[in-house]
């Protein structure tokens, strides 16, 4: 018999909440999720975003992108691909235009980069470390970019490629840098160990799925790109073996946990998998409100469960035990 | 083009499902504890999303058809995929969740130009709209409907026009109503005998995509200012997944559908 947790519940409003990412300190575990969530300002129409916990920006460059031909997304079973082509404003026009209003909110925002290239990604960090002091805390590298030039999957595939770009990125600023990992890897734990050598301050697991999906009635694909990236419930198994493989493998690495994220239990069981923040992305188009129905959410579950803490169950979860040996009486 | 109010989320409750015939349906919603779209323009659209659960993920755009102050606001549809298949079963007090209204729509008439309005399909309900508003100022005789259809079960709401004093130049593929063939033929008549009276006309455009090309082209070809609503498929409806590119001439290859449209000037639009 598996011995499972008591479960008297508690008072939704005594449960705590607080989290740390290495050294930063979050009062909830719930952001919203680059590309998901633009620059933030279209949602103010919708909530309040100072009750998040922070939110990722969409992946920035350091110069303008126009992103791709359409169609560009399309859905799919409790899921959606999309080949946006990494359109954005340009490190410059982020920090002139966008960071303001996020410097307003006050709560932890994460800038998504990326670079077309190593030299790239590096002018990028140095870019961005401008905003140092001026309302960035974070920067996310996204390595996983499957639409850019030649040699950009190494980024994300290849761990030594990792280790050496996240060095360079680490070394021209002071910011942490979470380097948020692709899925489409065999062994995701030596990507995480590869970066986390280099000096990142965490990982965020995971991006997209390579997918596809096809109109048989035009015999074509349904995105113009052929391949996009799959998100939404229908990635989420995958997003939480990884998450347990890295939290595992690595038990110092910080994890920031996403992939299917549509209410409190998901994210609950992202935390147990042993993340210690969470991003919601897809679930913003259902519902631009979507990130804090997952907090409303996650604070009752949790109660229920009779969960005061989110410390006390970050990578919380035990294997089952071992089945009862086998007695055979003929033998 | 114009936006008014801002968009807000809230849950609304499905009133009246009344079926047009035709596989059309009218779906009227009302706002709980207070939801209300407030004003809309003529075009601007609602992002709609049933109780689908966790298999169907993103909401479906629908022009707004009419909407009151009270929270009350309606959509036309047809079954086409799967959430449009939900949506027209939706039985009378199933719950969505509703943003809007989103977009710029169309603008009003200046009362100097006659606006020609070009339906087909589920493309009605912003010139139904638009032709709702002109009414409601006394202009009405600044608009004409060219509507076209498969045959006569796809022509809805006709009646509405009638009662507003709008004129309505109809024609059918079957010839059941009206003319026989596309509205884009008396369409084009229409701009010549305008040019010959010198008369001021702009069209203003919502249908099936093939259609809307149509019209560009005539709009182009006898230089008449033309204002297409456009569909794209969408996963957020307000400028944040960038999803939703519309191929445009200019600084920037795309503009979005749902942010910097839905109408666009055909001109500006980069199609072939
Ligand atoms: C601004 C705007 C206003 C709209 N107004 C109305 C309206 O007033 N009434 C109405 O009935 N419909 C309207 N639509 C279209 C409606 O949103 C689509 O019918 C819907 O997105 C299709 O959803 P579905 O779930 O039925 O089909 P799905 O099951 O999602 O799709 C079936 C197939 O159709 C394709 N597809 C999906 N969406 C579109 C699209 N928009 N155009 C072309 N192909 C598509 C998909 O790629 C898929 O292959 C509007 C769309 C937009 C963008
Ligand atoms: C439309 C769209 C755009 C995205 N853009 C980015 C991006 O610019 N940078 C990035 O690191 N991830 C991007 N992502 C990935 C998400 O941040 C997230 O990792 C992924 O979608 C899984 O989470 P979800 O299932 O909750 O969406 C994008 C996802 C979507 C759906
Ligand atoms: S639908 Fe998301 S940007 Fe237009």
């Amino acid at each position: 018999m598996t011995a499972i947790p008591r479960t008297t519940a508690i008072d939704p409003a005594s449960v705590d909440l607080r989290t740390r990412l290495g050294k930063l300190e979050l009062p909830h575990p719930i952001l919203a999720a680059s590309g998901c969530f633009a620059y933030g300002q279209q949602f103010a129409d919708f909530m309040d975003l100072r009750r998040l916990a922070g939110l990722s920006t969409k992946g920035i460059s350091p110069k303008p992108r126009f992103g791709n031909p359409l169609p560009r997304i399309c859905e799919t079973s409790s899921g959606m691909l999309n080949s946006i082509g990494l359109e954005n404003v340009g490190a410059e026009a982020f920090l002139a235009e966008k960071l303001p209003f996020l410097a307003e909110l006050g709560i932890s925002v994460w800038v998504n980069f990326f670079g077309e290239d190593f030299a790239s990604y590096v002018e990028c960090a140095r870019l961005l470390e401008a905003g140092r002091g001026h309302g960035i805390d974070v920067l996310e590298m996204n390595i996983s970019c499957p639409n850019i030039k030649k040699g950009g999957i190494e980024f994300g595939t290849v761990p030594e490629v990792a280790h050496r770009l996240t060095r360079a990125c680490v070394e021209v600023t002071d910011l942490p840098i979470v380097v948020k990992l692709t899925p489409n890897v065999a062994d995701v734990v030596a990507m995480a160990d590869a970066v986390a050598q280099a000096g990142a301050a965490g990982v965020s697991l995971i991006n997209t799925l390579t997918g596809m999906a096809i109109d048989v009635r035009t015999r074509r694909p349904r995105i113009a790109t052929m391949y996009g990236g799959l998100s939404g419930p229908a990635i989420k198994p995958v997003a939480l073996r990884m998450v347990h493989q890295v939290a595992t493998a690595l038990p110092q690495l910080p994890i920031c946990g996403m992939g299917g994220i549509l209410g409190g239990e998901d994210a609950l069981e992202f935390i147990m998998a042993g993340a210690c923040c969470v991003q919601v992305g897809t679930a913003n188009f259902a519902r631009p409100d979507a990130a804090l129905v997952v907090l409303d959410e996650l604070r009752a579950r949790m109660a229920d469960l009779g969960i005061g803490s989110v410390s006390e169950v970050v990578g919380c979860i035990r294997p089952l035990p071992p089945e009862a040996p086998r007695v055979d009486p003929a033998g | 083009m114009t936006a008014l109010a801002l968009p807000s989320q809230f849950s609304a409750r499905v009133d009246v499902n009344r079926s047009l015939g035709g596989g059309y349906v009218v779906l009227e919603f009302s706002g709980v504890s207070g939801g209300a779209l407030g004003e809309v323009v003529a075009g601007q659209f609602v992002m709609l999303r049933g109780e689908w659960g966790r298999e169907l993920l993103n909401p479906r755009a629908f022009s707004v058809l009419w909407s009151e102050p009270d929270g009350r606001f309606a959509v036309l549809l047809k079954a086409y995929g799967q959430g449009t298949s939900r949506l027209v079963a939706s039985p009378v007090g199933a719950r969505v969740t509703v943003t809007g209204p989103l977009g710029r729509g169309f603008r009003p008439t200046d009362g100097a130009v006659t606006q020609l309005l070009v339906a087909g399909g589920v493309g009605l309900p912003p010139l139904h709209l638009q032709a709702r508003q002109a009414s409601a100022r006394g202009q009405a005789a600044r608009l004409e409907l060219f509507y076209g259809g498969r045959d006569r079960d796809d022509l809805v709401l006709l009646g509405d026009f009638e009662a507003w004093g709008v004129r309505s130049v109809l024609a059918t593929e079957d010839g059941s109503v009206g003319a026989r063939g596309f509205v884009t033929a008396p369409l084009e008549q229409r701009l010549v005998d305008a040019r010959a009276a010198g008369e001021a006309v702009e069209i203003l455009s919502c249908g099936p995509t093939p259609m809307l090309a149509a019209v560009r082209h005539i709009g182009l070809r006898h230089d008449v200012p033309t204002w297409l609503c456009l569909e794209e498929e969408m996963a957020c409806g307000f400028g944040v997944c960038l999803g939703c590119a519309v191929p445009v001439h200019g600084a920037r290859p795309y503009q979005y559908c749902c942010s910097d449209g839905p109408v666009f000037e055909a001109k500006q639009v980069r199609w072939p």
